[in-house]
């Protein structure tokens, strides 16, 4: 059977590249339907693209850690039907040529220098995380992770004794996203408690009604984000590459463990949509991200997510902003509290723990501070929620 | 400035160059001059005015078009007790004396089993920047750093025009110095004392710690214009002339290299398959673990000099794209 | 050159031809004749045998040129030769021995091993070298001649081509510059009829004789398998040139052997293979010897010194060593140094 091409999908309506991050495959290997070829990051998403027919991968024609124009020839395969998720292949693209050809397969990117360096201090590379470009570990990055090194309490420079495993190709994207996001993003916090029993309230009756979507406090977390955007967009920015970048409309992104990966799709217009619209997104979102569906589109947008662990009981989450985002809210359990009331006598009150993680780069600890008092206020007088 | 309102004598790269021949013949009654247009005229660029008058018309000789005959008749010379330096008028024309300079002044020395060996000056300028188009901006010095047998040198500045001639003429083996065009005007405070500097040795002209800048010919100045703009923004560029680049000094780069750990290479000549690309296949093979960072060339690209100003302002590398080279090292 | 390839005749130059040898000279350029041509029988059969790498171009018929040219110059002269330039290397006194170790590839070879047959020098003899590009020695002669003339010496260079290489534009380049600079500079053409494997007839549309004139350079042509002819004449020219500027000397000859050794000759008419052999330049001379009363046992016995010359040098050759690479590579530059080569 003649080899057919295997291209770089269009894994949202936006992408027009996707960075070849690992490939799953080998020449010579045979796939069957569903098996996973190669993972694909865009800006926000790592994905995997399986085959969409059995057969046998022929050559692999772009190498892992090439970025790629949708469409390119990334493999060939003998096999049936059309390959991967390929919609629109635009025939004229090709691999871009000036990428490095390897074998394929997860390779450390750090330079000469960095390497030696590496060595001679005993810093194992897979521990460093790259700041150039790429991902590259550049010698000043080992510098920096020799002086923490050298900063932090005595212990054993021995990464712990235990069973090791090679992480997947998506927890190593995972890790190399949020190490990034840490070390290039200056983040700031600013803290608040807001007073949920009227919420609850207002979930419990929303609940009470038969047949319709049922409600959860996430639910009104992520539109209380959206409307707080709705009334303060100048903190709907984002910074990139030198530039501030003003966005429209009020999405929201929230983090989502799928069990496969962390992943951090958009709800669009939070701020703008009835809650029952927005609830049926929010539950549709999660449901494609569990069952590794989302597609690119599903992950652009937003300056602003939602990161919420209450089920799991901690007071607080301090969070780390999501690549290509500004701002993230940690959202951690209600817990009961006595608080005094306008006499001075102790009431009892059912609180959240929020932490707003901010980009400092675009934003101020006042907008911050006020963004978050806009959030708390509409979680304590929820009623406005239900306006669309 | 001058101290104390002495005026000082200034050097101009064209008068270093006939100041380099006029020494040399005094000094060495076996050195002579040929070419087109090097005698009565002067030479095209004005190079040899006066030494004619000087030397009488036996060691300053003006030949008719026939550069295959020059070349080779200067092998001829240089195995038979002269030192000739001949001049081709511009380096595009070179094209015509590869028989004699590949093939015959290379390669007697080697091929006659070290019996003699050819002390002959090839002089010829090469650069763009004037619109004398196509076939007389070509910059050809990397086929003549390719051929084993030859030497190959390109002055920057008056004071190495000067230097690296007299070097040239009393090697004992072919060089070819290349001079450039646009360089024959530029002036520097003369020297006390000028005198020849050795072949093979290139010169750190403005340290740094940040990056690499190796260069050589008009390319120089772009470099240091470039490390000026770049050490506004707090980036320290180290700048080499070459000065010779075949042989080239290998030492000199490593060792900046393997103190700024980034290296940019820029010349005027096209980039693909240029001086450009041995040194950075070099410093990438020797100069590995010192590398934090790709090797950049910043060369000519892959076309003919254009004619128009427009065109060859754009063709000819710039100091934007030195800086850009040099902060793409740095990313 | 139409025709000229069956030239016998004597020539009749514009020069005057005078003072053929006596019957020793001619016993004595004899022997050079017989010497090249043991030589090269010698080393067609070394090369057949594989123990001469490369390739080789044989000098045999055209012997006369060169001894009869070379029995004009001085040691000081100096010659650029050709790919075919055994017979002018071994005539202008190259030490038998290390020209045999050259060809054979040894380190003890007039040039270590690194030139061959197309690059045999000795530049104390002032053999300028051969040359595998045709037509390069030329300017070489030329540059050689303006240094003679230039650091006032008498002596003169001679620049030794074939007939093909007329075609080359160095030699309208050279015939100019010499005559305008008036060097002492000898042309001499070896018109063997070939070039490789086609004619000259059809690779030259013009006679070297009207392209001397075109010039201005005297030329004379002479049969060049008549050592004596080529002697007288070259005393002759070779006296004119450095008493005063240069001359074109057409030695009318014939390549004997294959183009190179190897060259089964189809393109070539059998009946001019058969002929060939009247013109042998060594039995030409053989002939004029026996007339002036030399007797056979005389030419044998020099046939025989001749072998054993040969044979002592083959010997000496095949005791040679193989050259070492290390310094080779350090013998590129006359001063090395610096940098990465
Ligand atoms: C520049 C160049 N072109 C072509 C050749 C190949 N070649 C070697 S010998 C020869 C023929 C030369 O003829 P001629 O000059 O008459 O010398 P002959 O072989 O007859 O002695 C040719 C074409 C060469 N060596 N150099
Ligand atoms: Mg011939």
């Amino acid at each position: 059977m003649a080899a057919s091409a295997i291209v770089m999908p269009k894994l949202g309506l936006t992408m027009t590249e996707g960075l070849l991050a690992s490939w799953r495959v080998a020449p010579g290997d045979r796939v069957r339907n569903g098996d996973v070829l190669f993972v694909v990051e865009t800006e926000k998403i790592a994905t995997e693209i399986e085959a969409q027919g059995d057969g046998r991968i022929e050559t692999i024609e772009v190498a892992a850690g090439a970025t790629v124009p949708v469409g390119a020839v990334v493999a060939t395969w003998s096999g049936g039907g059309a390959a991967a998720a390929v919609p629109e292949a635009t025939p004229e693209a090709a691999p871009v040529a000036s990428q490095p050809r390897s074998s394929g397969g997860e390779r450390i990117v750090a330079t000469p220098l960095a390497r030696r360096l590496a060595r001679d201090a005993g810093v194992p590379l897979a521990t460093l995380v790259g700041g150039g470009p790429r991902g590259r570990i550049r010698a000043r990055d080992v510098e920096a992770a020799i002086a923490a090194r050298a900063a932090a309490p005595a212990t054993s420079d021995a990464p712990a004794a235990g069973d090791r495993r090679a992480a997947t190709g998506m927890e190593k994207t995972v890790a190399r996203r949020m190490a990034q996001a840490k070390q290039t993003i200056p983040h700031f916090y600013v803290l608040a408690e807001a007073d949920v029993t009227e919420l609850l309230k207002l979930r419990d009756d929303l609940n009470a009604m038969e047949g319709l979507t049922r409600i959860s406090i996430n639910h009104l977390v992520m539109a209380a984000v959206g409307r707080a955007i709705v009334r303060m967009p100048e903190i709907n920015v984002v910074w990139d590459e030198d530039a501030v970048v003003q966005l429209a409309g009020s999405d929201v992104g929230m983090a989502v463990d799928s069990g496969r990966g962390l992943f951090a799709p958009v709800v669009r217009d939070a701020g703008g949509r009835s809650l029952d619209a927005l609830a049926r997104d929010v539950d549709a979102l999660v449901a494609r991200a569990r069952t590794g569906q989302l597609s690119g589109d599903d992950l652009a947008g937003g300056a602003i997510a939602v990161s919420n662990v209450g089920m799991h009981g901690a007071s607080h989450l301090v969070p780390i902003i999501n690549p290509g985002q500004s701002a993230i809210l940690g959202v951690a359990a209600i817990k009961p509290v006595f608080r005094p009331d306008a006499n001075a006598q102790p009431t009892l009150c059912r609180e959240i723990g929020l932490v707003l993680a901010c980009d400092h780069r675009v934003h101020n600890g006042v907008a911050a501070a006020r963004f978050l008092d806009c959030v708390t206020g509409i979680l304590q007088h929820p009623l406005s929620l239900l306006r669309g | 400035m001058p101290a104390r309102g002495a005026v000082m004598a200034e050097l101009r790269y064209l008068r270093a160059v006939n100041q380099a021949l006029d020494d040399a013949m005094a000094a060495d009654p076996s050195v002579v001059l040929f070419g087109e247009d090097v005698g009565e005229a002067g030479g095209s660029f004005g190079v040899t005015r006066g030494l004619r008058d000087r030397y009488g018309p036996g060691r300053v000789r003006d030949t008719p078009i026939s550069e295959a005959t020059i070349a080779g008749a200067a092998v001829g010379a240089a195995l038979s007790g002269l030192k000739p330096v001949i001049e081709i008028m511009f380096m595009d024309f070179t094209t015509l004396v590869m028989d004699a300079m590949v093939n015959q002044a290379a390669k007697a020395h080697f091929m006659f089993g070290g019996q003699g060996s050819v002390p002959m000056v090839l002089r010829t300028p090469h650069g763009g920047g004037l619109g004398a188009g196509p076939q007389h901006s070509q910059c050809l010095e990397a086929w003549f750093a390719h051929v084993p047998g030859l030497k190959v040198v390109c002055p920057a500045d008056p004071v190495s025009a000067y230097g690296l001639l007299r070097a040239a003429i009393d090697d004992p083996d072919p060089v070819i110095v290349v001079e450039n065009k646009a360089l024959y005007a530029m002036k520097v405070e003369a020297p006390e004392r000028l005198e020849a500097i050795p072949i093979g040795k290139a010169s750190i002209v403005r340290p740094g710690r940040d990056v690499s800048i190796v260069a050589y010919g008009a390319a120089v100045k772009t470099a240091r214009d470039a490390a000026e703009r770049l050490a506004s923004d707090g980036v320290e560029a180290e700048v080499i002339d070459l000065r010779s680049l075949q042989p080239w000094d290998e030492a000199a780069v490593l060792a900046s290299l393997s103190g700024t750990h980034r290296l940019v290479i820029v010349h005027e000549a096209v980039e693909a398959f240029g001086v450009g690309g041995e040194i950075a296949a070099r410093m990438a093979d020797i100069g590995f673990d010192e590398l934090d960072g790709p090797i950049v060339r910043v060369g000519a690209p892959f076309m003919p000099v254009p004619f128009s100003r427009a065109l060859e302002s754009a063709y000819q590398p710039s100091v934007e794209r030195v800086v850009a080279a040099v902060r793409r090292t740095l990313e | 050159m139409e025709g000229v390839a069956t030239v016998t005749t004597r020539p009749s130059g514009e020069l005057n031809v005078s003072g053929a040898p006596d019957a020793a000279g001619l016993l004595d350029l004899y022997g050079q004749m017989v010497l090249i041509r043991r030589c090269e029988e010698r080393l067609g059969a070394l090369f057949a045998d594989g123990e001469v790498p490369g390739f080789i171009h044989l000098s045999i018929g055209q012997e006369a040129v060169s001894v009869g040219v070379m029995s004009a110059l001085r040691r000081d002269d100096t010659i650029a030769s050709t790919h075919r330039g055994h017979g002018h290397a071994i005539a202008k006194g190259l030490p038998l021995e290390g020209f045999f170790l050259e060809l054979l590839a040894r380190d003890e070879g007039l040039c270590r091993g690194r030139g061959g047959s197309m690059h045999v020098a000795d530049t104390s003899v002032g053999m300028l070298g051969a040359n595998g590009i045709v037509g390069a020695g030329l300017p070489i002669a030329l540059g050689s001649a303006l240094a003679h003339q230039q650091l006032g010496r008498d002596a003169v260079a001679v620049a030794f081509f074939g007939d093909g290489a007329l075609a080359e534009g160095v030699v309208h380049e050279c015939f100019n510059l010499a005559r305008l600079w008036n060097l002492p500079l000898l042309f001499v053409c070896e018109n063997n009829g070939w070039s490789e494997f086609l004619p000259s007839s059809k690779q030259i549309a013009f006679k070297l004789g009207e392209l001397s004139a075109a010039f201005g350079l005297p030329h004379v042509a002479v049969d060049g398998n008549d050592v004596a002819a080529v002697a007288a004449a070259a005393a002759d020219v070779v006296g004119k040139v450095r008493a005063g500027g240069p001359a074109v000397l057409e030695c009318v000859t014939a390549r004997m052997r294959g183009h190179f050794e190897g060259d089964a000759q189809k393109y070539r008419n059998p009946d001019e293979i058969a002929r060939l052999a009247e013109r042998d330049p060594v039995g030409i001379a053989a002939r004029q010897l026996l007339k002036t009363g030399i007797d056979e046992a005389e030419l044998t016995e020099v046939a025989e010194t001749v072998e054993r010359r040969v044979e002592a040098a083959v010997a000496a050759a095949r005791g040679g060593r193989d050259p070492d690479f290390e310094a080779a590579k350090a013998g590129v530059y006359a001063r090395a140094g610096g940098g990465h080569g």
